[in-house]
């Protein structure tokens, strides 16, 4: 069946921690076949004792229809044992729509590249990612604590903690004036609390500064859209990069050489959410001549063109009809989905809140009442008497 | 102007990020810098140049400078005099005392300067908006006004009080005749308007816009104020005082603290107001307005008032003039705060599109 | 001890004409949120408009009372600067409701320009002098507590008191009538008081009228002091750091002041002036209110601003 035997073909990369296995030029005419390679290689990972990435070769593989199933099985259960994510190189093409059928059926990512240098550079950003995902579990994403806000003699926010985990969808809800904006303002530095803490990334502080937070991913929206009206849309969301974007004074002035190359390659990221939003017919209009609905929506892609860790919302849906409702649901969905940006957003469409969010925080003249899931939220009887005991 | 710009499609950003994205637009223009260079020197009188074209230029120079602060950052100031006149003394001083100081180098530090004390003047802006800063910068012309006036070291003890300056060369070119000071005025203002332009469509700029536009919002995506706010203080003060160097150097020779008093400051900013506001091509219209509109004036106010059988004084000309000002700086704030500018681009989409409406 | 006393009176006094021209700015900007960079020129019409009325009216009538040609002049003075503030109303501001701060404050600029250019070619660019029969002489007071008594002008003083007068009236006008009441509703916030049923319009006509009084009062007062010319015009410019340093709401602010900066002048010109050459007046009022409102940016009464995102 071939020239070098299975044990051969499997190499252990302790430093990457990938386990690579070689099919190129290899048959699999039948389940025996297939079977005896995987036995093979479950073998050897069970003696590892440990997970491993997966590359592997596909050049000039050839898989038999009716082993093919048999194959898809025992490669998924070696990763779900032992494998922490695959890659595939150069899978020929009936091979390569085989591989995507099914994972498309097991519903897992079909990593294929054309070259080795590409898998392991493909390799390389998911153990990046799974790395910063770890460490991001033991530490804190957003926690307040204890946070109480007064303006003179007026309490807005009285002794609220409550905490907020990277990569889900938070809800803020309470009635009007139940300290929900001010909440925002707090997370992101344009008020000052008296008392209390936000802990962000780790980093415990007493006030957070503006500045501060943008330069560590926390972008937000506004309620009364707060848009730059004299710029156009394009301008509004390139102001989102400014903190990226590093050419000094005299270099903007002469314009040509770095401040150009910088200004194109942002200018092609900001292209980049303005295909996202879906709002490429407007790119050059003023902003101040777009309706209600759009001006949210140049609003959100300002927000993330800043590429934000944390995205905080303040009513994203207020004053929406139906689709546009839906839409900017599609949105905020997609977002946390393809650039796991956490979000925290503040909303008076129950609904919206109930099928976005993963955690709700409820607040009732500046005071936490409760928080949840959506579920324990909507069964709270405080909640019910304080707020949605009118609607239900 | 009668041209259509459908079927011109852009395949890069790079082509979609020029100042003049229309080729047409683009020929033009380049047709009038060179017109300005070669064919204005040929057809045009010393009068011309001595009452008309220098003191244009050297205005639009201040104007772009003001129009960066106010119209840009939207940081209003009462006191673009004074950075005039701290440009054009700084200059002069770095022209007498430094030993073989090239006069170019001397205009451009005297800038340099300005833009330093127009730092300092700017300050006030971290703490207060609109009209306090109005007030903050009248405190700026108002010491600016007095100190060159009483501080004698600034004006070389000049017993007069006024400092001359000889004609100024530039590598051996003596400018001398009205025609010289037109081209090296040119010169200096279309280098300085493309930097103008280039600052102001890009990250800067748009941070200015930002300030002006939101300053909350702008905080909130990471723009310092402090930074935006300063820079603009600067890169205007800078702007005007070059222009207020040149004005002495090259338009009046020999000057006094009152060719940059309140008047000038109120002056530049109409011209902002009426050429446009956040428009580099406003300053050039505003400019031109405010120079010819005197002039136009005095010439037929006179005229109208001899068919009518009156006597008409120099002070009721520049009583009318006052008239004419004021309203129309009101008539603009009210009928189209973006100025000539903006009129000029809505005729240019009309013109575009005609004979159809949309 | 003496001089020193004659110096901060002089301050004072002249710090309460100050105060009265900021009353202008602070009534105008209370109710309507412009800063009215025509004050100036509005002291400097109603000034010409009174001292050439004056002139004009005996000529007419053929009389020679100068008590009955001034208050004939006043009247009508009175009447044209209704007719100044109804136009300013009806042709500049109704249009430019809603607007930010600073562009009314460009906009009154013009309207500046406007009013001395026309106030110029209708009552003539001379010096013209206003006699309404101020006292001129000085005299001495408190000889019994210095040696040799502090000197005072008696017009001075006369002037003070009939700021002092203006300022209680108009309080009284604040506080007591209803017109007054819908004025502080209006200065509180313009769409409420418009929801209840106040005529926006015809309240800013009423508080440019009033600003309009004050104007002529203090043209007035400056006017048979200095002579009425274009440079009363600049009045204007003495009297806004008054006006920053007071606070731009508060009517008490206004007069305080006025009087701090009107001795502040005094004091730096007298005490200071001599060591950096003189002239100092004009700059030193500003920088102390620039000082001022680095530490407390809404003045000394103003209401402090709170940003809402």
């Amino acid at each position: 069946m071939t020239d070098r035997t299975h044990s051969e073909r499997i190499i252990f990369h302790d430093a990457i921690e990938t386990m690579e296995v070689d099919f190129s030029s290899m048959t699999f005419a039948d389940i025996a076949q297939v079977d005896a390679v995987y036995d093979e290689i479950e073998r050897q990972l069970t003696a590892t004792g440990q997970r491993w990435f997966f590359l592997v070769l596909y050049t000039d593989c050839v898989i038999a229809p009716e082993a093919w199933d048999r194959f898809a099985a025992r490669g998924k259960s070696a990763n779900v044992n032992h494998g922490r994510g695959s890659v595939r190189v150069d899978a020929k093409a009936e091979t390569r729509e085989a591989i995507r059928e099914r994972a498309g059926k097991e519903s897992f990512r079909s990593n294929i590249y054309d070259t080795r240098d590409q898998a392991l550079l493909a390799l390389g950003e998911m153990r990046k990612r799974q790395r910063d995902l770890a460490k991001g579990a033991d530490e804190v994403f957003l926690r307040v604590d204890n946070v109480s806000l007064r303006f003179g003699g007026v309490k807005a926010i009285t002794d609220i903690s409550f905490e907020i985990k990277r990569g889900e969808i938070s809800a803020i809800i309470g009635p009007n004036g139940a300290g929900k904006s001010s909440m925002l303002n707090v997370i992101n530095g344009v008020y000052h609390p008296q008392e209390g803490t936000i802990t962000y990334l780790g980093e415990v502080r007493q006030q957070m500064s503006p500045r501060a937070a943008a330069c560590q991913g926390i972008a937000r929206t506004f309620q009364n859209i707060a848009l730059f009206k004299g710029m156009s849309v394009l301008d509004n969301i390139m102001t989102g990069r400014n903190l990226k974007m590093k050419a000094n004074l005299l270099q903007q002035a002469l314009w040509f050489g770095p401040a150009q190359r910088e200004e194109l390659a942002h200018r092609a990221k900001v292209e980049e959410i303005i295909d996202f939003l879906e709002i490429q017919h407007i790119r050059k209009t003023p902003v101040g001549r777009l309706p209600y609905g759009l001006q949210k929506r140049v609003d959100l892609a300002r927000a993330l063109a800043m590429e934000p860790e944390l995205l905080l919302l303040d009513e994203p849906m207020a004053g929406m009809n139906v689709e546009e409702k839906q839409d900017m649901c599609r949105f905020i969905l997609d977002l946390n989905d393809q650039f796991g940006t956490t979000v925290l957003l503040i909303e008076h469409d129950m609904g919206v809140v109930m099928d976005l969010s993963n955690f709700v925080v409820v607040l009732d003249y500046g005071k936490k009442i409760a928080e949840g899931t959506p579920d324990e939220v909507r069964a709270d009887p405080n909640v019910i008497s304080a707020y949605l005991g009118a609607s239900h | 102007m009668f041209y259509r710009e459908n079927g011109q499609f852009k395949t890069s950003y790079k082509a979609d990020q020029q100042v003049f994205a229309i080729p047409q637009d683009r020929w033009a223009i380049f047709a009038l810098v060179v017109f300005a260079f070669v064919g204005v020197p040929m057809l045009v009188d010393e009068y011309m140049f001595r009452a008309i074209l220098v003191p244009f230029l050297i205005l639009s120079l201040a104007a772009l400078g003001v129009n960066i602060l106010v119209g840009y950052c939207g940081q209003i100031t009462l006191g673009a005099g004074a950075s005039m006149a701290v440009g054009a003394y700084a200059a002069y001083n770095f022209l007498i005392r430094v030993d073989g100081m090239p006069a170019l180098a001397a205009i451009l530090l005297g800038g340099l300067m300005a833009a330093a004390v127009g730092i300092v003047f700017g300050v006030p802006s971290l703490r207060v908006r609109g009209l306090y800063l109005a007030v903050a910068t009248l405190a700026a012309q108002f010491f600016c006004d007095w100190a060159f006036l009483r501080i004698k070291w600034f004006t070389n003890n000049a017993s007069s009080g006024s400092v001359s300056v000889a004609d100024i060369s530039l590598f051996g070119w003596t400018i001398s005749s009205p025609t010289d000071k037109y081209l090296f005025c040119l010169g200096i203002l279309v280098v300085f308007s493309v930097m103008a332009k280039n600052l102001v469509r890009g990250n800067m700029g748009r941070q200015w816009m930002a300030i002006r536009d939101m300053d909350v919002a702008a905080t909130v995506i990471g723009i310092r104020p402090m930074y935006s706010k300063l820079t603009a203080f600067a890169v205007s003060s800078f702007y005007l005082g070059v222009a207020g160097a040149l004005w002495g150097f090259v338009n009046l020779g020999s000057w006094e603290p009152a060719a940059f008093s309140i008047d000038r400051s109120l002056q530049l900013l109409f011209m902002v107001i009426i050429g446009g506001m956040g428009a580099i091509s406003g300053s050039f219209f505003g400019a031109a307005f405010i120079v010819i509109l005197p002039i136009f004036l005095n010439q037929m106010l006179p005229l109208v008032g001899s068919l009518l059988g009156l006597q008409v004084s120099i002070a009721l000309v520049s009583h009318v003039e006052f008239i004419i000002f004021g309203s129309l700086i009101v008539f603009f704030l009210i009928v189209e705060p973006h100025g000539i500018a903006r009129l000029w681009a809505t005729g240019r989409e009309k013109l575009r599109l005609w004979p159809f409406p949309h | 001890m003496a001089f020193f006393l004659e110096t901060l009176l002089g301050g004072l006094m002249s710090g309460m004409l100050y105060s009265l021209v900021a009353l202008g700015f602070v009534l105008i900007f209370k109710a309507s949120g412009v800063f009215n960079f025509a004050q100036g020129a509005m002291v400097l019409f109603a000034a010409l408009a009174m001292a050439r009325f004056s002139e004009w009216i005996p000529a007419w009538l053929g009389m020679e009372n100068l008590f009955v040609a001034n208050l004939l002049a006043f009247v009508v003075a009175v009447a044209i600067m209704f007719v100044v503030a109804w136009l300013i109303e009806r042709l500049a501001l109704r249009h430019l409701v809603n607007q930010d701060g600073a562009t009314l404050l460009m906009a009154t600029l013009g309207i500046a320009y406007v009013l001395d250019g026309i106030g110029q070619t209708i009552f003539g660019s001379d010096i013209y002098k206003i006699d309404v029969g101020m006292p001129k002489e000085p005299v001495m007071m408190l000889e019994s507590v210095f040696e040799g008594g502090i000197l005072i002008n008696k017009e001075d003083f006369i002037a003070a008191l009939i700021a002092a007068l203006l300022v209680i009236s108009l309080s009284i006008f604040f506080q007591k009538t209803a017109t007054g009441r819908a004025l502080r509703a209006v200065a509180d916030d313009h769409q409420a008081a418009q929801s209840i049923g106040i005529p926006l319009d015809r309240i800013w006509v009423i508080v440019w009228c009033v600003a309009g009084i004050t104007a002529l009062v203090a043209g007035i007062i400056w006017g048979s002091k200095l002579g009425v010319q274009f440079s009363l015009s600049t009045i204007a410019l003495r009297a806004l750091p008054v006006v920053i340093l007071g606070g731009l709401t508060s009517v008490p602010g206004a007069i305080i002041g006025g009087l701090i900066i009107g001795v502040g002048e005094k004091l730096s010109e007298v005490y200071l002036g001599p060591f950096v050459g003189g002239g100092i007046e004009i700059w030193f009022a500003y920088m102390l209110a620039l000082v001022f409102l680095l530490f407390r940016p809404q003045g000394l009464f103003g209401e402090k601003i709170i940003d809402r995102v």
